[in-house]
C-alpha cells in the first residue's frame, strides 16, 4: 500500500435495481485495467459481470452480495464496494455505507430516482456520507438526464449540480460536455477507452455557458475565494471550482452530477475522475468510536497508522478456507501474526492471513493501515466487532440492523440434508443480521426470517445449490404482534403458602398502551412496599410475558407497566416469587387492556407501463391495499400503496403475468396496524387448526 | 365530535363562500400567487374540508412528487387537530385517507386530455371516484383557453368541484382576475366561478377573496391570513 492516504477513495456504488451499479463497476475495473475483457451481467458469453461471482447473481442478473474490490486511478486508490439493489439486501448496503468514506449514487436516466434510490439515499444521510449521482443509461430512449436532477432535488432534497451535459441523448449520445474545462470530451474506440478532447458543439455553447453559471454559483456558496472571484467578475480556474465543488460534496451541501451510459462505454473515465476529486480521503471522514472506560463517551478517531488501533468487521464470509472478515481500519494498522482485542468478547486474536479483495479473488499482503479495506482469515468474529490494540478500549457504533418482517418453515427432506441445512443455516445468519433461524418451541420447525420473499428465496436456493440440502419450504407467516388500547389497573397477589418454603409476593400498577417504544418499565412504588432487591425480578416476570402474548401468543408490544404498590413477606417473598408475581398480574390485567392484533403493512412501489395501471391499481384493492397515489413519468406510472403484508406473498408472480413482465415493484417495511375484524377471524381460525393439528 | 369541529373551521366558509357556489358540479375555483406564497398549503386545507365532508378528493400535483404531496396533508391535518384526542385524531387520519387519491405528474407530461382519460380510469375500474378535485401547479403564462373550456364542460358531466393553483409571475403587473382571463382567453370565456389571492403583507399572508365578475362581493367576510411559520389558516382575530 504506498499510495498516500489522501489518494485513497473508499467509495461504494448504491442504487435502485438495475440501474447499472455492477455495470459500471465492470467498466471502473476494465478503464483501471484490473481486467482485461468487459463481461456483461446477463451477457451472451455466459460469464457474467466480474462483481457478480456468485451463481445465483449470474442467473438472475441481480447483485446480492456485496463485493468489494480495488483499482488504481491516476495515481488514487479506489476501494469499491458494489451493492444491490433490492430492498431485501437492504443490509448489504447498511454495511458498506458504514465503512465506505463516499458514495455513488446511480441513477437510470429514463427511471430517475425510484424507491429503493430513495432508501438508499437514507441510508447514506443516515451514515453522514458524501456522494455524486452518475445519471446512467443516457443512450436509452426517453432519457433525460435533466428531469433526474430535478427529481433528485425534488425527492432527495438533494442540492444536486451538473459538472456535465450531455452531447446528444438516446441513439445520438455521443459525449459530454465538460462544464469545468468547458470542453466536449467524447469516447472512441470499441470500449470508449480512446478520450478525444473538442471544443463544445455550436448548439450546446449556450446550455453550456448557462449550466456553468448555475454550477459555480452553487459552488461559491462553500468558498469565499471563489465568491470573490464571482464578484470581482475574474476568471474562476478550473482548481479553484473543483476546491469549491469538492468542499460542498464533502459537507453534503452540494452533490455533483455526472452523466453517461455504462452499457455503452459513454462517460466512465469521467466517473472515476469524479470520484478522485470531489469524495473523500478516509483523513476526511470523521469517525468516532466509543470509550468503554468511560461510559461510551465519544471519541474521534485520528485516522492515523501510528496511533493504536481501531477496526471494524463489517461484513463475514464462510468460505472453502474459513471464515472470512472484511474489516475497515480506521486508526492504527493490523499486522501478519500480531494479537489483537475482540472488544466485544474480551478475547484475544491473532491475526493469521491478510487479503486484498477482488470480487472471489484474493491477494495476500502483510498488513492493512489506517483508512484502508481489507480481510482476515482464520478470525473468530461476528459482523459489527471492534479489534483494537491492547491498550485501547473503544468500541465502533454498531450499525442499524432492521427487523426481520416475513419468515417461512423449511424442512430437510433426509437426515443428511438436515446436518447440512445446520450448518447452512448457522453460516448465513452469522454473515447477514437481518436472516435469521429459530426452532418454534411449539411445532419443531426450523423457521427462517428474513426482509422479504426474495431474500428467503435467495437463501433457500443457496442452501440447495452450496450445501446440497433437500428441503420443502412451507407457507411464509407474518410477523403479527398484539398490543393493547386501554390503561387498566391491577393488583395480583401472588401466594403458595401450604406448608414448607412458600411463595409470596403482592404487585399493582397500571398497563397502559404506548405509541413508541417496545415496553416501558417504570418503578413508582416508595416506602419499600417492594422491597428493591425484587424490583428487577418484577421487571423481568413482566418481560416474560411479552414474547407470546396471553390472546394469540404473537409478541406484545406498545406496553408501559407502572408499579406503585405491593407487598413482600419476609420469607416467602424471594425473585422467584415476585416474578411468578408479575407473570400473574400480567394475565390479570392483558385482556382488560383490550388488545388487538396488529400486522406488518409495507409501503409498496410499483412500476408499470401506463397502459397496465389500472389493473394494478385493482389487484391492490383486492389486496386490502390503500392507494396512496400515482407519478405519472411519460409512458410508465409509479403506484404507491401501503398494502399488508399478509397479502403480498406471490405478488411478484401475479404482476409479472398481468403486465407481460414489463412492471416490476419494491417493497418495504411502512408500519404496523390494527387487523380488521374479518381478516382476526380467519388468523384465529388458522392458529386454531394449527393448534389442533400439533 | 372532532369532525363537526374540524368542518366549522372550513376557510372557504369563512371567506363568505355559500355552500352551494362551492359544491356546484362543474365550478372552478382558483388561488393565486406568486411562487412560494402558500397556494399549495391552502389547497390541502380546502381539500381537508371536504374529506371531512365525506367528499372523495383526487389531488393532482404537477411537479411535486407524491410522498411530498402527502406529507402536505400529514402536516396540515395534524396541525388541526392538536387540540383534539391523538388517538380520535389518528383514527380520523386513517379514515380520510381513504378518499383521497393523490396524482402526481411530470410538467412536461402533464395535459388535460391525459388528465381525463387517467380519472376515467380510475372510475371504470371501480377504483377511485373523485367528487372534489385539485389541481396544484399551474402556471398563470400558458394560454390553455379551449383545453380548460373542454375540461369544464367534462367537469360538470361528472360532478366534480375543481379548484386550481395558479402560480403568477412578477413581470405580470395586471390583476388576477385579468390574468385568469388571459388564460382562458378573453374575460368573456372566463371559466373560474370563485377566486382567492394570496398576497404577502408585512409578516403575514393574506388570504383575499376577489369577485370574478368585478362586481362588488356580496357579503362581508371575515379577514383570513395564512401564518407563514405553519401556513395554517387563522382568523384576523387570532393575530391579536
Amino acid at each position: 500500500m504506498e499510495t498516500p492516504i489522501q489518494k485513497v477513495r473508499n467509495i461504494g456504488i448504491s442504487a435502485h435495481i438495475d440501474s447499472g451499479k455492477t455495470t459500471l463497476t465492470e467498466r471502473f475495473l476494465y478503464f483501471t485495467k484490473r481486467i482485461h475483457r468487459i463481461h456483461e451481467v446477463k451477457g451472451k458469453d455466459g460469464v457474467g459481470a466480474t462483481m457478480d461471482s456468485m451463481e445465483l447473481e449470474k442467473e438472475r442478473g441481480i447483485t446480492i452480495a456485496s463485493a468489494a474490490t480495488y483499482c488504481q486511478w491516476k495515481n488514487h486508490e479506489i476501494n469499491i464496494i458494489d451493492t444491490p439493489g433490492h430492498v431485501d439486501f437492504t443490509i448489504e448496503v447498511e454495511r458498506a455505507l458504514r465503512v465506505l468514506d463516499g458514495a455513488i449514487l446511480v441513477l437510470c436516466s429514463v427511471g430517475g430516482v425510484q424507491s429503493q434510490s430513495i432508501t438508499v439515499d437514507q441510508q447514506m444521510k443516515r451514515y453522514n456520507v458524501p456522494c455524486l449521482a452518475f445519471i446512467n443509461k443516457c443512450d436509452r430512449s426517453g432519457a433525460n438526464p435533466f428531469r433526474v436532477i430535478d427529481q433528485l432535488k425534488e425527492k432527495l432534497n438533494h442540492n444536486a449540480v451538473p459538472v456535465q451535459i450531455p452531447i446528444g441523448l438516446e441513439a445520438d449520445l455521443e459525449g459530454v460536455v465538460d462544464l469545468i474545462s468547458m470542453k466536449a470530451v467524447y469516447f472512441d474506440g470499441d470500449f470508449g477507452e480512446n478520450i478525444r478532447i473538442e471544443e463544445i458543439p455550436d448548439a450546446l455553447i449556450e446550455m453550456a455557458a448557462a449550466k456553468r453559471e448555475e454550477l459555480v454559483e452553487a459552488a461559491s456558496v462553500f468558498s469565499d475565494e471563489l465568491t470573490d472571484a464571482v464578484l470581482e467578475e475574474h476568471e474562476i480556474s478550473e482548481k479553484l471550482l473543483i476546491s469549491a465543488i469538492r468542499q460542498g460534496t464533502l459537507q453534503r451541501g452540494l452533490t455533483p452530477v455526472v452523466m453517461g451510459s455504462a452499457y455503452k462505454n459513454k462517460g466512465i473515465q469521467l466517473v472515476l475522475d469524479a470520484a478522485n476529486l470531489y469524495l473523500p480521503s478516509p483523513l476526511e471522514v470523521k469517525n468516532e468510536a466509543l470509550d468503554i472506560d468511560n461510559n461510551e463517551a465519544p471519541v474521534t478517531l485520528s485516522g492515523n497508522k501510528n496511533d493504536p488501533l481501531v477496526a471494524l468487521a463489517f461484513k463475514l464470509e464462510d468460505g472453502q478456507f474459513g471464515q472470512l472478515t472484511y474489516i475497515r481500519v480506521y486508526q492504527g494498522v493490523i499486522q501478519k501474526g500480531e494479537t489483537y482485542i475482540n472488544v466485544r468478547t474480551g478475547k484475544k486474536v491473532k491475526v493469521g492471513r491478510i487479503v486484498l479483495m477482488h470480487a472471489d479473488q484474493m491477494e495476500d499482503v502483510e498488513k492493512i493501515e489506517a483508512g484502508y479495506i481489507g480481510a482476515l482469515f482464520g478470525v473468530d468474529c461476528v459482523s459489527g466487532d471492534t479489534f483494537t490494540s491492547s491498550e485501547f478500549k473503544v468500541s465502533m457504533t454498531s450499525m442499524f440492523v432492521p427487523d426481520p418482517v416475513i419468515s417461512l418453515a423449511v424442512k430437510a427432506k433426509d437426515i443428511k440434508s438436515e446436518n447440512n441445512m445446520a450448518k447452512a443455516l448457522n453460516r448465513f445468519s452469522k454473515e447477514d443480521p437481518t436472516f435469521q433461524t429459530f426452532v418454534s418451541k411449539e411445532t419443531g420447525e426450523t423457521i427462517i426470517s428474513g426482509m422479504g420473499e426474495l431474500h428467503l428465496e435467495v437463501y433457500i436456493e443457496r442452501m440447495r445449490r452450496e450445501y446440497k440440502v433437500d428441503l420443502i419450504a412451507g407457507e411464509p407467516s407474518v410477523a403479527y404482534r398484539e398490543t393493547i388500547t386501554q390503561s387498566t389497573p391491577f393488583d395480583y397477589t401472588h401466594k403458595k403458602q401450604t406448608g414448607g418454603a412458600g411463595q409470596y409476593g403482592r404487585i399493582a400498577g397500571i398497563m397502559e398502551p404506548i405509541s413508541e417504544d417496545e415496553f416501558v418499565f417504570e418503578n413508582k412504588v416508595t416506602g419499600g412496599a417492594i422491597p428493591t432487591q425484587y424490583i428487577p425480578a418484577c421487571e423481568k416476570g413482566f418481560r416474560s410475558c411479552l414474547d407470546k402474548g396471553p390472546w394469540m401468543k404473537y409478541p406484545v408490544t406498545g406496553m408501559k407497566i407502572t408499579i406503585n404498590d405491593g407487598a413482600s413477606h419476609s420469607v416467602d417473598s424471594s425473585e422467584m416469587a415476585f416474578q411468578a408475581t408479575a407473570r400473574g398480574a400480567f394475565q390479570q390485567a392483558y385482556f382488560k387492556a383490550q388488545p388487538v392484533l396488529q400486522e406488518p403493512i409495507m409501503k409498496v412501489v410499483i412500476e408499470t407501463p401506463d397502459e397496465f395501471q389500472g389493473n394494478v391499481m385493482g389487484s391492490l384493492n383486492q389486496r386490502r391495499g390503500m392507494i396512496i397515489g400515482s407519478h405519472d413519468v411519460g409512458y410508465m406510472t409509479s403506484i404507491e400503496a401501503q398494502v399488508p403484508l399478509a397479502e403480498m406473498f406471490g405478488y411478484s408472480t401475479v404482476l409479472r403475468s398481468m403486465t407481460q413482465g414489463k412492471a416490476q415493484f419494491t417493497m418495504e417495511f411502512s408500519s404496523y396496524k390494527q387487523v380488521p375484524k374479518s381478516v382476526l377471524e380467519e388468523i384465529e381460525k388458522k392458529n386454531d387448526k394449527k393448534t389442533k393439528t400439533a | 365530535m372532532i369532525k363537526e369541529q374540524l368542518i366549522l373551521k372550513n376557510p372557504l366558509h369563512t371567506l363568505g363562500f355559500e355552500m352551494e357556489e362551492t359544491e356546484r358540479k362543474g365550478s372552478f375555483g382558483a388561488v393565486t400567487s406568486r411562487a412560494g406564497v402558500g397556494k399549495t398549503a391552502f389547497l390541502v386545507q380546502i381539500a381537508i374540508s371536504s374529506l371531512l365532508k365525506d367528499k372523495n378528493v383526487l389531488h393532482i400535483s404537477i411537479k411535486n412528487p407524491v410522498e411530498k404531496v402527502n406529507l402536505w396533508y400529514k402536516e396540515m391535518f395534524f396541525n388541526l387537530t392538536q387540540p383534539f384526542d391523538v388517538k380520535q385524531s389518528r383514527e380520523l387520519w386513517e379514515d380520510l385517507l381513504t378518499r383521497r387519491f393523490i396524482m402526481t405528474f411530470e410538467t412536461e407530461n402533464f395535459d388535460f386530455s391525459k388528465l381525463t382519460s387517467r380519472i376515467d380510469g380510475l372510475k371504470s375500474q371501480n377504483i377511485f371516484s373523485p367528487q372534489f378535485i385539485i389541481i396544484d401547479g399551474l402556471s398563470s403564462d400558458e394560454p390553455i383557453g379551449p383545453e380548460l373550456a373542454r375540461f369544464k364542460d367534462y367537469a360538470a358531466h361528472n360532478g366534480f368541484t375543481i379548484w386550481f393553483s395558479v402560480r403568477t409571475h412578477r413581470h405580470q403587473t395586471a390583476d388576477p382576475l385579468t390574468i385568469l382571463h388571459q388564460m382562458c382567453g378573453g374575460e368573456d370565456n372566463n371559466l373560474f366561478n370563485m377566486l382567492i389571492q394570496l398576497l404577502p403583507e408585512k409578516e403575514m399572508i393574506q388570504v383575499k377573496r376577489l369577485s370574478v365578475t368585478r362586481e362588488p362581493l356580496p357579503v362581508a367576510h371575515t379577514p383570513l391570513f395564512l401564518d407563514p411559520s405553519t401556513m395554517m389558516v387563522i382568523k384576523q382575530d387570532s393575530l391579536n
